[in-house]
């Protein structure tokens, strides 16, 4: 596999240790991760102000949230949950699947980055993150669980969909949760209930990473899929990586980059890594490394590299 | 958890899952719309209703008279859909939900093809009807003013035909009853249809 060969293909011995990660020809640090921030709060800001707009100004232009966002006359629609309701409804309906094309678009090229550059539960697990227990801001935290976790809760959440004939992730969708209370704190001055489950998804947040994104959001499994082979992914030059771990330490998804787990299906393009790296050896790159040897192994290899870890654990 | 520790649990969930109170399950499934608590126009049918509507609250977002309100996880499964209580405020047909609804759950109709219900008369609370005043309220506030409430005698009469069940005639009514009835209500009678 190509991933396992770059690693050995690595010439032995000691290698030339960098000292701080600041300063030095070719530093990337800190290079997306404000950038990052900027947009998860931006993204946060239109879903924040559009009840505002909308109930005391009566400006329409901005509607909905992250489940359907209205942008003036375009449309878009949350992928699972359009696919939800043209499972259960068996109807196709035009407006709808258009609505969905830009973000299916978008996680086709990009990857998952509506996770990890878009969705507000990101916003708040950063937010969080900055102010967390020490220790557990490493190589993903203390809670933890697989990753192939996030495929069962995709099946699962469709075949309940599908048996209850009554949609579930529209209901409890957290992103979408998000959305709601705001409106709902604004057009009827009340929170709903369901909240509470932002609270349960947002929770393990404080001695973990992305603990539900992670493994268990159906949304971040569709996208996740529709985003395997996606062009835009970070890629490694062993030539360059020191095996610091750095990269590692970093990822909120527990991946790791210098092993060129990166190109795996699970990464969500957000660039921590690429932050994190001192001699720059990550980088993205459009339609990175060779794209014809990587696709066909993705899934089979990291399947097995979530098994062997996860036996590593017990 | 590994594969022998789950299997060995499934029995469990399933005892739960047969145990849960059949009572709650029809709640959780149960549909919010009854008497003045009706979909805001165009709505498909109830029973496709949870299945199509994907809970973006743009048809609450764009309501002018903040008549839609969004239902929250008390309605079950219907916990997100918009109704609207029709005694409080009534829908004013400005058509304006069903143009940004995203999924065809509010089909794109007009004001004359918007069924939400249909105004019923009480006739032992009606002012007009049981003769202790001239009222003609819902007469007077009905958008299709002589077409779908006309005067019969100088007491009002609902046109199944043209009555699009907005309600404003519900919220003008002067009679509220000890249930909280007006003497004129909407039925959901179109809800169940097709």
């Amino acid at each position: 596999m190509p991933m396992q060969s770059e690693t050995a293909a690595r010439p032995a011995g000691p290698r030339p240790v960098q000292s701080g990660r600041a300063g030095g020809a070719g530093t990337t640090a800190g290079r997306y991760g404000p950038w990052r921030l900027l947009t998860l709060f931006l993204a946060f800001l239109v879903i924040l102000v559009n009840p505002f707009l909308n109930y005391f100004f009566g400006i329409n232009w901005l509607q909905g949230w992250y489940q359907s966002l209205g942008v003036g006359h375009l449309w878009f629609v949350s992928p699972l949950e359009g696919l939800e309701s043209l499972l259960v409804t068996r109807s196709l309906y035009l407006p709808s699947l258009i609505g969905m094309a830009i973000p299916l678009l978008l996680a086709f090229l990009l990857g998952r980055v509506f996770c990890s550059w878009i969705c507000p539960i990101s916003f708040f697990a950063e937010i969080i993150e900055r102010c967390r227990l020490p220790g557990s801001r490493r190589r993903g935290g203390r809670v933890r669980f697989g990753h192939h976790l996030i495929w069962f809760a995709l099946v699962a959440e469709l075949l309940l969909t599908m048996i209850l004939g009554a949609p579930v992730f529209v209901v409890l969708s957290p992103p979408g949760l998000v959305g709601r209370e705001i409106m709902m704190a604004v057009f009827s001055r009340r929170f709903a209930l369901e909240g509470l489950f932002l609270v349960a998804v947002l929770a393990p947040e404080l001695a973990g990473r992305r603990v539900f994104c992670r493994s268990f959001c159906p949304l971040g499994g569709l996208l996740a899929l529709v985003g395997a082979r996606r062009r835009m992914v970070v890629t490694l030059a062993p030539e360059r990586c020191i095996e610091c771990e750095r990269c590692s330490q970093a990822c909120p998804m527990a991946l790791r980059p210098a092993r060129g787990e990166t190109l795996s299906v699970y990464c969500w393009n957000c660039g921590a890594c690429v932050d994190a790296c001192g001699p720059a050896a990550l980088a993205f790159a459009w339609d990175g490394a060779d794209p014809g040897s990587r696709a066909g192994v993705r899934f089979a290899y990291h399947f097995a590299q979530g098994r062997n870890e996860h036996a590593q654990e017990k | 958890m590994n594969r022998r520790k789950f299997l060995r649990r499934v029995p469990a969930w399933a005892a739960i899952l047969l145990a849960w109170p059949v009572s709650l399950r029809a709640g959780i499934l149960a549909s919010p719309v009854a008497t003045n608590r009706l979909r805001p126009p165009g709505a498909v049918p109830e029973d496709l209703f949870a299945g199509r509507c994907i809970r973006c609250g743009r048809c609450v977002e764009v309501c002018p008279y903040h008549a839609i309100t969004l239902l929250d996880i008390r309605a079950g499964v219907f916990a997100g859909t918009p109704l609207i209580a029709v005694e409080q405020i009534p829908c004013t047909l400005c058509m304006k939900c069903v143009q940004v609804c995203p999924t065809g759950t509010l089909a794109r109709i007009g004001q004359e093809q918007t069924r939400m219900g249909l105004a019923v008369i009480n006739r032992f609370t009606c002012l007009a009807w049981s003769g202790k005043t001239l009222c003609r309220t819902c007469y007077d506030k009905c958008p299709f003013k002589n077409r779908a409430i006309v005067l019969d005698r100088l007491k009002p009469v609902i046109r199944e035909d043209t009555c699009t069940g907005c309600g404003l005639c519900t919220h003008a009514c002067p009679v509220t009853d000890d249930l909280g009835l007006k003497a004129v209500n909407i039925e959901p009678i179109y809800a169940h249809a097709e």
